[in-house]
């Protein structure tokens, strides 16, 4: 091809030009419809998440059902926390009012993990006097217990104190305050 | 000490917040700007002959600028990586947020990569009109491209080109500061952190960034010389060395004014600050950084600069201090971009870094992110002789 003293510039210009105008149109086409409709994001994904399915219920769908269950937790210690912190989603276990799967219930080993979750003195962070706080396996000798034993074979999980309670109103203990 | 204070004192100490126990900017992140420091170094090094007219400097001012583009093809690497979703990295070009410094990155970087890559072309065109020549097949095609199929070499287009690339080397300087100085700025923007928070960042970055550019340039052609067996430019080498002693100079005292400033002022979190430099960075701050990378080349410089040493002496000296240098800013990047995670938001305490060999941002991955530019540079090298001398052997 014959080149003049400046035909590379012109090329180099017009490559350029082509790149700003293919990138100006990629651009336009791969950019998301409604983005910038509300602000730096996509205006659709409020409606998608609006639209999503709920998968946590919190406790009123639970306790009509489970009323063994609600009548120890309502009157329990426990009776702030949520159904699903300790079992899972509501969605993993009712679809539709139809039972469509079983929510884990914690056993033996599992049962400590999941206490420790909480009630861990290690968590520095968990106020005190609001959660009560243990160090394993100190817990378990203060209380003169075998190290093995798991939290749920002296606390109720869904009402703690209750068979302590129990114990101590049968053995007429009284706390020495 | 009774009961009650002890008990008092453990919980008031290293008390780090559950969400601060990870540090999520890893090793790519130190990496990141380690990686563009080099570049905006290196480039500033051929601006000096291109734009100042520092004559010495002519026999490295062809090959500092394919350094600093080998580097720069390498620049996103160390981010892909980082990324858990790497795919969606077009997303800062696709809706561009000018209210976000971090978002410019796409940007700053694609400008800055077509004014480099023109200089290149423009710089090296008699060059590739005379290969495109020479050459046959492939080879050929490839000039051909590079040249834009134009071989005119008439006084009149080497007079344009010349005006071209002092044009392109003059904006490409504040391209450079802009592309590594924003990287200063994105960490020193970050109010909450109290390590990363100064108005100095930008320009101890900037300054760190010329060190290490300068650095790797004089290694590598002081390396590359001696392995072909070629005599390495003595003149271009002490003027490098000097240069190199000049940034070096201002990077350390701005390093040093940013923790006297810290610790005279007594600012937010000082005592945070105070007790991370002498306590887990203590080695890697102190010892390595500021006394054994900083210090001993300091009086390695002055020694080479001041004083009448003799050639072959001077090169091994200038090799080893730009190796101490190239590790010094390496220092610099991790007590940054790692050290200043360390620090818990409650000011009182610090988590733990712990790099791993074979992650996806682990060691391994370093290392070889580290050597992947030198391998762009032998590729590029096979395209665009680095050296005057051998075309005008040829």
């Amino acid at each position: 091809m014959k080149s003049s003293y400046n035909s590379h510039v012109k090329r180099i210009i017009l490559g350029l030009v082509i790149f700003a105008v293919v990138g100006f149109i990629g651009k336009e086409i791969s950019s998301p419809k409604s983005f910038g409709v509300y602000g730096h994001y996509r205006a659709d994904a409020i409606q998608e998440e609006a639209d999503r399915d709920m998968r946590h219920k919190t406790n009123t769908p639970c306790l009509p059902c489970h009323t063994h269950e609600a009548g120890l937790h309502k009157n329990g210690l426990h009776k702030t926390i949520s159904c699903e912190f300790c079992h899972g989603p509501m969605a993993d276990h009712i679809t539709s009012g139809i039972k469509t799967g079983e929510l884990p219930v914690k056993k033996g080993e599992e049962i400590r993990v999941l206490c420790l979750r909480c009630h861990n003195r290690a968590i520095h962070a968990r106020p005190g006097d609001v959660i009560k706080t243990v160090v394993m396996p100190d817990h378990l000798r203060d209380k003169k217990v075998k190290e093995t034993h798991t939290c749920n074979q002296c606390h109720h999980v869904h009402a703690p104190y209750n068979y302590i309670d129990q114990a101590k109103q049968a053995l007429s203990i009284k706390e020495a305050s | 000490m009774n009961a009650a204070h002890e008990n008092a004192i453990t919980i008031l100490t290293n008390y780090v917040f559950p969400n601060d126990l990870h540090v999520h900017w890893s090793m790519m992140i130190a990496l990141y700007p380690y990686i563009t420091g080099i570049v905006a170094g290196a480039f500033i090094v051929s601006s000096l002959y291109h734009v100042f007219g520092v004559k010495s400097l002519k026999p490295i001012s062809r090959f500092s600028l394919l350094f600093a583009l080998a580097f720069l093809t390498c620049a996103t690497l160390p981010l892909l990586f980082h990324l858990g979703r790497p795919e969606r990295n077009f997303n800062i070009m696709l809706t561009p947020n000018p209210s976000s410094a971090m978002a410019g990155f796409g940007y700053i970087y694609m400008l800055y990569g077509v004014v480099l890559l023109l200089e290149v072309l423009f710089i090296y065109r008699p060059t590739l009109v005379y290969l495109r020549k020479k050459s046959q097949g492939l080879m050929e095609m490839i000039y051909r491209a590079l040249t834009f199929d134009s071989t005119n070499l008439s006084p009149e287009s080497l007079e344009l080109d010349r005006k071209i690339i002092s044009f392109l080397a003059a904006i490409g300087i504040p391209m450079a500061c802009v592309l590594h100085g924003y990287v200063g700025f994105i960490f020193g923007g970050i109010k909450a952190n109290p390590t990363w928070a100064t108005p100095l960042m930008p320009v101890i970055f900037l300054l760190s960034a010329c060190v290490s550019g300068v650095a790797g340039i004089i290694l590598v052609y002081i390396l590359i010389k001696t392995f072909t067996n070629k005599p390495a430019d003595t003149d271009c080498v002490r003027t490098c060395t000097n240069y190199l002693a000049g940034f070096f100079i201002l990077d350390f005292v701005f390093e040093m004014l940013e923790v006297l400033s810290h610790s005279y002022l007594r600012t937010a979190h000082y005592h945070a600050v105070d007790e991370l430099l002498n306590g887990p960075l203590y080695n890697s701050f102190w010892i390595g950084q500021v006394g054994i990378l900083s210090v001993i080349p300091l009086i390695l410089l002055g020694w080479l600069c001041l004083t009448r040493v003799n050639d072959t002496l001077f090169k091994i000296g200038a090799s080893l201090v730009s190796f101490m240098l190239l590790l010094q800013v390496v220092f610099m990047r991790w007590n940054v971009v790692i050290g200043g995670q360390l620090i818990s938001k409650s000011a009182r305490g610090f988590t733990v870094f712990h790099p791993e060999w074979f992650d996806k941002e682990g060691i391994l991955t370093a290392i070889v992110l580290m050597c992947a530019p030198l391998v762009v540079l032998f590729v590029i090298s096979r395209i665009f002789p680095f050296w005057m001398e051998e075309m005008d052997e040829g």
